[in-house]
């Protein structure tokens, strides 16, 4: 189902209409030129391909992305305060708001660090969060919040430079928002919680597969791109090695790798890609990391739940945007309404991620429905259900055709001194018709998102 | 000279010069060869490639071009073009973005006649070496140079020396080559020379190439 036309959405087909469209290739030629690739591993063999691209843009009116924009703050403001809570005074479980088994179940929670406050007690610098637009109310609904490594701004990035060449008459004409302010946002962040020290952005290396954005995002926020071993620790300070032997001391990180990896010494000491001592370095408040270590127990779906308690708890307001309605099958209450209404709902395994563990009821034999209730009724904590909802699909011109795809919207968020929402995003649409995985791993393409007014 | 760059940089910086001017001057050396194959000297493509250390066959011209490039030996210009491709997709956040662009686009040409089994021809040729030299006229076009760019032109002129060498050319040249390397150690360091505890003009009597190697040893620290 389409979202229902606008002005603004007339305003870009009346010049699309005339656009040759043949240049429409240009936009292919153009990533494979600057390798703008999402890299994959498929059956053992490094693929690097670029994203599929549509070129139809989603278009979101001023007014409506300023409500997205509040609510956005309003919920990473919340969040962090969650997080700086959970792991220092935990007023949230003492107050009975969360369920402790929730923070202590949630894979992301590291015990570790309870006590330790980050430079300025900033620990969600760097954010996506995922939305869609329910069709049945025209609402906006939170889908999932990423406050670890989100990945995906990039693209959008990227494509918009290569969209104003293609088809400058768009930008001529229309009144679309500039969304180069991006990258000034890391920056400033990074800036802001920087404890003394060159910024550095901190890679897995060649063959991870969003590679390309991070050089690229290296470069527009002005910061070094390192390997870990290109960093050092001494005295519990991390060091930049700089070719001549030099080493200059690093203030901020933004590490594009999860807390497991981050240091062989604290986490897992198979692990080739982090920087010893780099977290005790960071428990000594020596360097900033963003995004801070255990931000994870944030992004369990199980905590997700709790979102919109966290905002009345912490901010004595009441939600701007809302979560898709969820159930906690660990509620005897909830758990007999999943168990009733299975056929209809969503069940996401709450320790995966990228369309992964995803389950929806209406598309399960009866034997597949019966086996997972029993998974459910064994592990209520492993689980959530979720009304399905359902989302617009986008206008996508996809093999010299109009088609309609399921398309959600990552926004990014990014906190330093004050909470920035970029007036752009990665809008995500599905490979096939009729598909609600989204997820770039799951095939799926991106189109830029166009924050307009008339 | 107060850029950062890591030495993983520096170095893929330097060897994507190196082969760059690999390329380019093979393919310089090729077109030459092309030219007497066809009716001055069959053997010239065997002798070019001896140079090389390689012992070439083929079967005509248009044979001669594609074992040339594309043959089973260390001088494979499409096996030269991946890594050179590789070192710009790790050091990019420090190369020219059209210049990027245009290693990509040799790389891709490359690629595409390999795997399409396509004959190679003097016009492919002709557009690769084009390509090169908008590469370089990125650089050159510059007005103020970081050391990412003296990077690149340090693997660019020491892989002409080489050249030079292997070919003979002219000693005179090649020594005002080497001084601008020199030049180039003292610029990406200023305490070089304390560094090699030598005068640079001391190398003259060595073998060149391994003591401007030593030097990039001595320059790039891991």
């Amino acid at each position: 189902m389409l979202e229902k036309s606008t002005e603004l959405h007339k305003k870009f087909w009346e010049i699309f209409e005339k656009q040759d469209r043949k240049k429409i290739n240009e936009f292919k030629m153009y990533m494979d030129r600057f390798a703008i690739n999402f890299n994959l591993y498929k059956d053992g063999n490094f693929i690097e391909q670029s994203l599929p691209f549509d070129v139809i843009p989603r278009i979101i009116s001023k007014s409506e992305f300023s409500k997205i924009e509040k609510g956005l703050q309003q919920r990473v403001t919340a969040l962090n305060l969650f997080l700086e809570d959970i792991y220092t005074d935990a007023k949230i479980v003492k107050e009975g708001i969360i369920p402790i088994e929730f923070i202590e179940r949630a894979s992301g929670y590291l015990k570790e660090f309870v006590g330790f406050s980050p430079s300025k007690k900033i620990r969600t610098h760097i954010n996506g969060i995922d939305l869609v637009k329910d069709s049945s109310n025209d609402e906006w609904v939170i889908l999932e919040d990423n406050l670890r490594v989100p990945s995906g701004s990039s693209y959008p990035l990227s494509i918009r430079d290569t969209y104003r060449k293609i088809y400058p008459e768009f930008f001529e004409t229309l009144n679309i928002t500039p969304i180069k302010s991006y990258p000034k946002f890391i920056t400033n962040a990074m800036n802001y919680v920087n404890t003394g020290g060159i910024n550095v952005l901190m890679t897995p290396g060649r063959f991870n597969s969003a590679y390309y954005e991070h050089s690229y995002l290296a470069e527009k926020i002005g910061a070094q791109l390192v390997r870990a071993n290109e960093l050092e620790v001494i005295n519990k300070k991390v060091y930049f090695k700089n070719y001549n032997g030099k080493k200059i001391q690093v203030g901020a990180i933004y590490r594009r790798l999860d807390d497991d990896f981050i240091d062989p010494k604290f986490f897992n000491p198979e692990s080739l890609i982090g920087v010893p001592g780099v977290v005790e370095a960071y428990l000594n408040n020596n360097v900033a990391l963003l995004n801070a270590i255990g931000n994870g127990v944030s992004d369990d779906k199980g905590i997700y739940y709790f979102v919109p308690k966290m905002i009345e708890y912490y901010l004595n307001e009441e939600p701007i945007l809302k979560n898709a309605p969820t159930y906690l099958p660990y509620f005897p209450e909830d758990m007999n309404y999943v168990m009733k209404h299975i056929e209809k709902l969503v069940i996401k395994d709450v320790a995966e991620a990228g369309g992964y563990g995803v389950l929806f009821g209406h598309a399960m034999t009866r034997e597949e429905i019966e086996n997972l209730k029993r998974v459910i009724k064994a592990d209520p904590r492993r689980f959530i259900a979720q009304e399905l909802i359902e989302f617009y699909d986008e206008k996508c011109y996809l093999n010299n055709e109009l088609v309609n795809r399921k398309a959600d919207f990552r926004a990014y968020v990014v906190m330093g001194e004050d909470v920035k929402v970029w007036n752009c995003g990665l809008t995500r649409y599905a490979l096939e018709e009729g598909n609600y995985l989204v997820n770039s791993s799951q095939g799926g393409g991106f189109k830029d998102t166009w924050v307009m007014e008339l | 000279m107060n850029q950062l760059l890591t030495a993983n940089v520096a170095t893929n910086l330097y060897w994507l010069g190196r082969y760059l001017e690999r390329i380019e001057l093979t393919l310089f050396e090729i077109n030459k060869a092309y030219d007497k194959i066809i009716d001055v000297d069959k053997a010239a493509g065997v002798k070019l490639y001896q140079k090389f250390n390689i012992d070439l066959h083929y079967e005509g011209v248009v044979n001669f071009l594609e074992e040339a490039i594309f043959g089973d030996h260390p001088a494979n210009l499409a096996t030269l073009m991946i890594n050179a491709r590789e070192n710009a997709i790790i050091a990019r956040p420090n190369i020219d973005p059209s210049a990027f662009g245009e290693i990509i686009d040799l790389h891709t040409l490359f690629q595409t006649i390999s795997t399409h089994e396509l004959l190679i021809d003097y016009k492919d040729i002709e557009t690769a070496l084009s390509l090169i030299s908008e590469i370089w006229g990125a650089y050159e076009k510059k007005g103020h140079r970081k050391c990412s760019d003296y990077f690149l032109k340090l693997g660019k002129l020491i892989e002409e020396v080489d050249f030079r060498i292997r070919f003979k050319k002219k000693e005179e040249m090649t020594n005002l080559i080497v001084k601008d390397i020199n030049s180039i150690f003292n610029i990406l360091d200023t305490d070089f020379d304390k560094k090699m505890k030598k005068s640079p003009d001391d190398s003259k009597s060595k073998n060149i190439i391994e003591d401007l190697y030593e030097k990039v040893d001595t320059l790039i620290v891991y």
